[in-house]
């Protein structure tokens, strides 16, 4: 039999079992999608993680008070209260060129009646640069470091995703409110106008970009910090002395401080995001293998529904391998259609989820890369993962027609014709 | 012996093929047994068949149910092997063959027609018609040509493009005839061709074969219940209990 006369028959015979096929081709297109899409999503995530990365300066260490970091774990008992003290001592220290000293909470903004729940970090704006040095302002902007009043806005924050016209604007005064706790146990209210002098420009960082920074005593002051600060960025002279300053730090206040840095950060963040990745590929996995067990089930029944079909080919000439051929066509035909629908579905999925709007969440202290939700980030579809999941499934499916293929080509005419 | 393929699919027939077709026998049964042996004991299903069919003839077989003759003929179709005994089908042993070259045999010497039409209700009688050339690597030119030249001559070209579903029975049993008689081969076996139909169709039916038979000189060998029927053809072989009881020349 010509291979056209083989794809003709199995093609008939696939279209004559329209809802089954439909469906079976369903199971296999779901697989191929799943896969698509986290390998898409793990990609962008990467690649969002990476850009990240090469936004952060690679000779600061983030230093916070108590021993928990990026690795998970709480303060100790015994934490150490960040002050002008530890800071001195840490610019004293070899290799490092300075201390930029942070408070960090959370507060309402309030602009023309629009309210924003934001991050504000208190430290002395022009340093920013010292753990983003790419960072720019929109035109307008003015640092001013010593304005108690003045308030440096990320870009999220100016311009909500969304958005069609600007939440605040150069020169614009905010409203701050910061609720929190007394001693007593009242809840407190406490809210400062400050002016907007300047607007960050869209810096790759989720966390950065969805701050607001102002002055560092007017931090200590309105989220009450009784000069304790969160976080301190140490810089190094470059990249190469990090490793040494964290060890004398370490030396020196043992687990009462917590150290970090972007690269481990980021590497923490990258393998949780592969293990992830992995876990779900995993039942994408699963999913395929199902779709696999559906086509031995379709074409097993097929082979039953078709048993004196076969047993008229058999008894006019068709040979084993022809009977064989026209089972395995069935099959791929089944994963090349699915897969190609699930390549093209896991693809449109994944841009699908990736485009509504969600919030960060980040690291603990100071600005540290962001964290980025699952749909922060556009996903990438690189053409080998795609033609790898494409030959998957259709391998997938070819082989779990063997088995029908099989037992079809061995029946004898016979007992085939013989069947009811 | 061997039956083969070239590489374009047409048949190719060796040397002993084209000795056998000098023959003027189109089918020889030579001590042909079939014993099943089961829990329940030897089961004698044929008995030490022996005859011969001329090119030509239209022979019927006839017997009560279970006496072997449908037996008889898996047999002389290759669907199934005998116990012992040789059958030879234009002077080819067919038994020596293995079942790959059985199956090429099958396709290029032997044309079945079965009781329930066994058709592929899903594709066009066209496309069930060419079967048999589409299996031995005939062109889709010429298998068409074929199919639609029998159709014609059978008298339901007009059929062409319909499924066989929406066909009467004796109209689905001359798409069947057509099938056999697709790749031209040496002897046409029916079961119990006109089983399934009424009296008038299946004359009808009959009719056909006969007319195949004298016409064009085809070999044909029938299994049939019908004894008016079996009279009416060229000579009745009646089996009895897996034995050949007589052999009638009409």
């Amino acid at each position: 039999m010509n291979p056209s006369d083989i794809f003709s028959l199995a093609y008939d015979a696939l279209v004559d079992r329209k809802v089954r096929t439909i469906l079976t081709v369903l199971m296999v297109v779901l697989g191929a999608s799943l896969v698509v899409v986290i390998n898409g999503l793990s990609e962008g995530q990467s690649a969002f993680l990476q850009q990240q990365l090469n936004s952060l300066a690679s000779n600061v260490i983030t230093a916070t008070s108590g021993s928990h970091s990026y690795y998970g774990g709480a303060s100790s008992q015994s934490s150490l209260i960040l002050n002008d003290v530890i800071v001195n001592k840490l610019r004293s220290l070899p290799y490092v060129t300075q201390v930029v000293p942070m408070y960090s909470g959370s507060v309402t903004i309030n602009s023309y009646g629009n309210v924003q729940r934001v991050s504000i970090v208190g430290m002395d704006p022009t340093k920013l640069t010292v753990e983003l040095p790419n960072l720019q302002f929109v035109d307008g902007s003015n640092l001013s470091p010593s304005d108690r009043s003045a308030a440096v806005v990320g870009d999220t924050i100016a311009n909500p995703p969304g958005a069609t016209t600007p939440f605040v604007t150069v020169g614009q005064t905010l409203k701050i409110t910061y609720s929190y706790t007394d001693s007593s146990g009242k809840s407190q209210q406490e809210s400062r106008n400050f002016l907007v002098s300047a607007i960050m420009t869209p810096s790759g960082n989720p966390r950065i970009d969805n701050s607001l920074i102002i002055n560092l005593d007017a931090a200590n002051q309105i989220l009450h910090k009784s000069n304790r600060y969160d976080s301190l960025l140490i810089q190094t002279q470059d990249d190469t002395y990090v490793n040494t300053v964290q060890q004398e730090i370490t030396d020196i206040y043992g687990k009462n401080i917590g150290l970090n840095t972007p690269q481990a950060f980021i590497q923490v963040r990258q393998q949780t995001a592969q293990g992830n990745a992995m876990f779900v590929e995993m039942i994408g996995l699963i999913a395929l293998v199902v779709g696999a067990v559906g086509i031995v089930t379709t074409l097993y029944n097929s082979v039953t529904e078709r048993i004196r079909e076969i047993g008229t080919m058999k008894a006019i000439g068709a040979q084993n391998a022809a009977i064989l051929a026209l089972f395995l066509v069935e099959a791929a035909m089944i994963g090349v259609i699915g897969a190609s629908l699930g390549l093209a579905t896991g693809i449109v999925g994944g841009y699908a989820m990736t485009s509504f709007p969600s919030h960060q969440a980040g690291g603990p202290g100071g600005f540290g890369p962001g964290g980025g939700s699952i749909s922060s980030f556009p996903p990438i579809f690189l053409p080998l993962d795609l033609i790898r999941v494409w030959l998957l499934s259709v391998g997938l499916a070819v082989a779990a027609g063997i088995f029908p293929a099989w037992k079809a080509s061995k029946l004898s005419p016979m007992v085939a014709l013989r069947r009811e | 012996m061997s039956l083969s393929r070239d590489k374009s699919g047409t048949r190719q027939a060796t040397t002993l093929v084209s000795r056998a077709n000098e023959t003027a026998n189109a089918l020889e049964v030579r001590g042909l047994s079939k014993i099943y042996d089961s829990t329940a004991g030897r089961v004698v299903a044929l008995d030490n068949i022996n005859f011969t069919v001329k090119k030509g003839e239209f022979v019927s077989i006839v017997g009560p149910s279970g006496s072997g003759k449908s037996t008889l003929l898996n047999m002389v179709g290759a669907l199934d092997r005998p116990t012992v005994g040789q059958v030879l089908i234009n002077g080819i042993d067919i038994f020596a063959l293995n079942d790959s070259q059985i199956a090429t045999m099958r396709n290029s010497l032997i044309g079945f027609i079965f009781q329930s039409f066994n058709l592929i209700n899903r594709t066009t009688v066209l496309k069930n018609v060419k079967l048999p050339g589409t299996i031995s690597g005939m062109s889709v030119s010429e298998a068409n040509e074929r199919a639609m030249k029998i159709l014609d001559a059978l008298g339901i070209g007009d059929k062409a493009s319909q499924k066989p579903i929406n066909l009467s029975g004796g109209q689905q049993q001359r798409v069947a005839i057509a099938r056999a008689l697709v790749n031209n081969p040496a002897i046409i076996l029916a079961d119990e061709p006109t089983g399934n139909l009424d009296t008038k169709t299946g004359d009808d039916v009959f009719d056909m074969l006969k007319m195949l038979s004298r016409k064009f000189n085809r070999t044909i060998i029938m299994v049939t219940h019908n004894p008016e029927l079996a009279e009416s053809t060229d000579r009745s072989i009646l089996i009895r209990d897996g034995g050949i009881e007589k052999d009638v020349i009409n």
